[in-house]
């Protein structure tokens, strides 16, 4: 099945009946929705860029849980929905605490479905959103000399320009130019900021 | 002289008959040969009369010996003779008396009113007195008696005469006859004057007396030449007797006999020992009846009466105490004599001691009686012949009310019309074998009600001919274990059955909610739709047919869950299974407990198997515990290797199952130990799965069993016995 644009929810489930009525109710309430009978068939067609929710259920061919590793492993944003047709705690627990967005039993009512997969793909649309500006922080960050790198991790240690050129054995004048232009790399206009941006893309401070 | 030859003869008779006191005949004889000697003495005086009056006053005492006379002739003719009739005889001696009584009442006596002179005439040389009177008309009773004695003498004469007997009917009857109607011509002539003779009737008396002296002294001598040929005869018939005697008790028969008329009773000597009594000991009814048991009495009495009447043989046993309080069992028979006019005069017969056989019979009928078990004996007729206590208390009857009839009664009337065609093909081949095979019997009880029986057959060869001995044993209470043990079985297998279920709960939740789940997102899809402005109805039919599908889904879950939930009636709903249909329902039930666990099924059925006869649901079971052991035994292995393989076929004429594991082998100790009840090597398990699996294998007549894979794992297997073709046409 092609992969749409948009967000899609991913359907999959070993029974066809429920697949199919699952994603006709899905379909019904304007959603794109893709099936898949098993968790082998869904890695199969894996796409990393592709946005939505995963609709899993937890007794199936494979079993829910492991492919949730699986897909965390790969790094897979994709927000899992678990549907279970028996209240099994120790599962539930497993699967929240692997990240599972929501954990509903069967049968499902359309409207804790739908509210799940539409929280499902908000949470799926902000962290894609993060994703994006980190990765353009990241590409700027990747624009800096390896000096440049330098003087920024001590500045996100909160060092001041002459403990820096301390460290690294400057002039004090080399670590201000220095620090002028990775802000401008950065696109900053304060330390602030700087070290804001420094923290999303996991720069804490220098290790020294 | 007449008196005195008279004299003589009643003399010697006299002498004869005390010799022989029970020959009254002499007796009687004497008498007349007395009173013919007194006329003889009267009527001398008579002719020496010298008056009217003397002679009338002799008259009148001659006529006591004529009375006499008269009166003893009948009683000789009665004795002797054996003949007259005895009305007239009666008749005649009461007129002859009654006119002895007239002649001392009339005067001078019953011949003349009076003698009015006396003639002397000349009479054989001698001068005679001769009466001249007036007749007395008194002897006209004289005159009719004589007429009624002339008819009884001539009467008898004529029996005597035809009976064969003609010198007796001659001698004595027709001398009585000649010479008494002399006599009374010759009175009666002199009496009314027709002729003047004297009174001479002394000289026919005399011819009467010398005729049955002579036929007396005839038969003196008949009788001494008799008893010399008797005593001859007598050595002979002593010896006959003997040998009779030896003959019969060789044969255990005893001789006996009975004179009726005088109650004597004859014995042989073994009848003798057989009774009891002395040899010499004399013998009557009343002193054998003393021997007879006093229970057994009765039965003699009719016995023998019945011979009395029939003369047939009437056999009879009874018992006989003898003096020393043993008691004797006898058998008699008898046959009776009857005389011309069927008197019975005589009995014979025999006895034999048959106590031998009647203890006999009487040990057997104890230990028939002895017996734990009821025991009935039937004739080809399906009579009852013999009962004992056990089958009295089994069917609530007496003896008395089963002897003699037909045994059908102690079968229920459902079974009756099966019962008497049985009866008859068992007769045509008559061997010890129980009753009924492999089917239920019942008895049929006095109240009506009915009790499950146990029969066991066997040919008896009596000398009624050939019989059937039944023992009848009584099943209620082995029925009743049976039950009960069924109901605890299944009781069991229930429970275990529930427990499973259990287990296998999160499967089959998800089994329900998966139908659930298609029909209820289906259903909200398909409200969504219609909510929209335009509505594709072919969407909408597509949407309702699938629910109508995933409802009988559904459905079909709950169907399969009710069935092995379900406690059921106790025994078996057995009927004909098609294993392969078994080992795929079950595998339609563990579909999503072998997903979660992460096993893989593979199936190799044989095709065209003959079916099997179970209990659907039970069978199941087995199968399913079976299965989930093998999930359990793969717990700990890699995924790729948790597969299990059920395979179906034929061994040995049985239907064969076979699940095979991957797991872990079993040691040969705990392999004898598997099937048995709480044997577990589970943390918590309560080790009843095989061990119900085994009793529901083996109430279905089958084999369980297990064995270790040569590439490790183990198999268990199961079989049942496969319906055959005969098996199959009958039901």
């Amino acid at each position: 099945m092609a992969v749409p644009s948009g967000p899609t929810v991913f359907v999959v489930d070993d029974e066809a009946p429920v697949r199919k009525a699952l994603s006709r109710m899905l379909r019904a309430n304007r959603f794109a929705v893709a099936t898949f009978a098993s968790s082998k068939e869904f890695l199969g067609q894996y796409d990393p860029d592709a946005s939505g929710c995963l609709v899993l259920d937890i007794m199936m061919p494979g079993n829910g849980l492991e492919l949730q590793r699986v897909l965390q492993k790969k790094g897979c944003t994709l927000p899992i929905i678990f549907l279970t047709g028996y209240g099994d705690v120790s599962k539930s627990v497993q699967a929240l605490k692997g990240g599972a967005i929501d954990f509903l039993t069967k049968p499902v009512n359309d409207q804790s479905l739908l509210r799940a997969v539409r929280a499902a793909i908000e949470k799926n649309r902000v962290t894609r959103q993060e994703q994006t500006q980190v990765s353009e922080i990241c590409s700027r960050l990747a624009a800096l000399t390896p000096r440049e790198r330098q003087v920024l991790e001590h500045i996100v240690s909160g060092e001041l320009n002459k403990q820096i050129a301390g460290h690294l054995g400057i002039t004090q004048r080399t670590v201000k130019a220095h620090r002028a232009r990775l802000m401008a790399k950065m696109k900053v206009d304060s330390v602030a900021k700087l070290v804001c941006l420094a923290n999303r893309c996991g720069i804490t401070g220098s290790s020294s | 002289m007449n008196a005195a030859a008279c004299l003589t003869l009643a003399g010697i008779f006299f002498v004869a008959w005390c010799k022989q006191r029970d020959s009254w005949v002499h007796l009687i004889f004497s008498c007349i040969a007395l009173a013919a000697a007194a006329i003889a003495v009267f009527e001398l005086q008579l002719i020496h009369a010298d008056t009217p009056q003397e002679y009338g006053a002799i008259l009148r005492w001659r006529y006591v010996p004529v009375w006499a006379l008269v009166v003893s002739l009948v009683g000789f003719t009665r004795l002797y003779l054996r003949a007259g009739r005895s009305w007239l005889a009666w008749s005649a001696c009461g007129l002859k008396t009654l006119t002895l009584i007239l002649n001392f009442i009339s005067t001078p006596n019953v011949h003349y009113r009076e003698i009015t002179a006396l003639r002397q005439l000349s009479w054989g040389g001698e001068m005679a007195s001769v009466p001249l009177g007036t007749p007395n008309h008194w002897s006209l009773v004289n005159q009719v008696t004589l007429l009624l004695l002339l008819a009884f003498f001539i009467d008898a004469t004529i029996i005597v005469w035809r009976r064969g007997d003609r010198q007796r009917a001659l001698l004595v009857g027709g001398s009585i006859i000649f010479f008494g109607v002399i006599v009374a011509a010759q009175v009666m002539l002199v009496v009314w004057g027709v002729i003047q003779v004297p009174f001479v009737s002394s000289f026919a008396y005399l011819g009467i007396v010398a005729a049955l002296g002579y036929q007396l002294c005839d038969d003196t001598v008949r009788a001494a030449q008799l008893a010399r040929k008797l005593d001859a005869s007598q050595a002979a018939l002593l010896k006959t007797e003997r040998d009779l005697e030896i003959a019969a008790s060789a044969v255990g028969l005893a001789l006996w006999a009975w004179d009726i008329a005088h109650d004597e009773v004859w014995l042989s000597n073994q009848a003798r020992a057989l009774y009891g009594f002395s040899p010499s000991e004399k013998l009557n009814t009343q002193r054998i009846r003393r021997v007879v048991h006093p229970e057994d009495r009765e039965v003699v009495r009719k016995a023998v009466e019945n011979s009395l009447r029939t003369g047939a043989e009437n056999p009879a046993e009874y018992r006989v105490v003898l003096p020393d309080g043993r008691i004797r069992w006898v058998a008699r028979r008898s046959r009776t004599e009857f005389d011309s006019n069927g008197n019975a005069i005589w009995m014979h017969g025999v006895l034999f001691d048959v106590t031998e056989r009647r203890l006999a019979e009487e040990r057997f009928r104890l230990v028939v009686d002895a017996a734990s078990a009821a025991m009935i004996m039937a004739n080809k007729e399906g009579r009852m012949t013999l009962v004992n206590k056990r089958a009295e208390t089994l069917f609530g009857y007496k003896r008395d009310e089963l002897i003699g009839q037909p045994v059908e009664m102690l079968v229920p009337e459902r079974f009756r019309s099966h019962y008497v065609s049985f009866r008859e093909g068992y007769f045509g081949d008559a061997q010890a074998r129980p009753m009924g095979a492999g089917r239920e019997l019942f008895g049929q009880c006095k109240d009506g009600s009915e009790v499950p029986i146990e029969i066991g057959l066997n040919p008896v060869h009596t000398s009624e001919g050939l019989c059937v001995l039944a023992s009848i044993i009584d099943i209620s209470e082995r029925k009743q274990a049976e039950l009960e043990a069924a109901r605890q079985r299944h009781e069991l297998v229930h429970l275990s059955r529930v427990t499973m279920l259990g287990e296998l709960s999160g499967s089959l939740a998800h089994e329900l909610n998966q139908p659930l789940t298609a029909i209820l997102s289906n259903a909200q899809a398909a409200q969504k739709l219609l909510a929209g402005d335009a509505v594709d109805v072919s969407e909408l039919r597509e949407i309702l047919a699938e629910i109508v599908d995933e409802d009988k889904h559904a459905g079909e879950v709950i169907q399969r869950l009710r069935v092995l939930f379900r406690k059921g009636e106790v025994g078996h709903h057995f009927g004909n299974l098609d294993i392969n249909r078994v080992v795929q329902d079950v595998l339609k039930l563990t579909r999503n407990d072998l997903v979660i666990h992460d096993i893989t099924v593979e199936t190799e059925l044989a095709e065209n198997l003959p079916a099997v006869q179970g209990d659907r649901v039970e069978l199941q079971q087995v199968l399913l515990n079976l299965m989930l052991n093998g999930c359990e035994a793969m717990a700990d292995c890699d995924s790729s290797e948790r597969q299990l393989l059920i395979t179906s076929g034929m061994e040995n004429g049985a239907v064969r199952v076979s699940v095979t594991d991957r797991g872990g082998s079993i040691s040969a100790e705990r392999m004898e130990r598997v099937f048995e009840p709480f044997f577990t090597t589970k943390a918590n398990g309560m080790g009843l799965g095989l061990s119900v699996c085994h009793n529901i294998v083996k109430a279905h007549r089958g084999n369980i069993w297990v064995t270790n894979n040569a590439e490790g794992g183990a198999t268990f297997h199961f079989s049942l016995p496969a319906r055959s073709q005969a098996q199959k046409n009958n039901t």
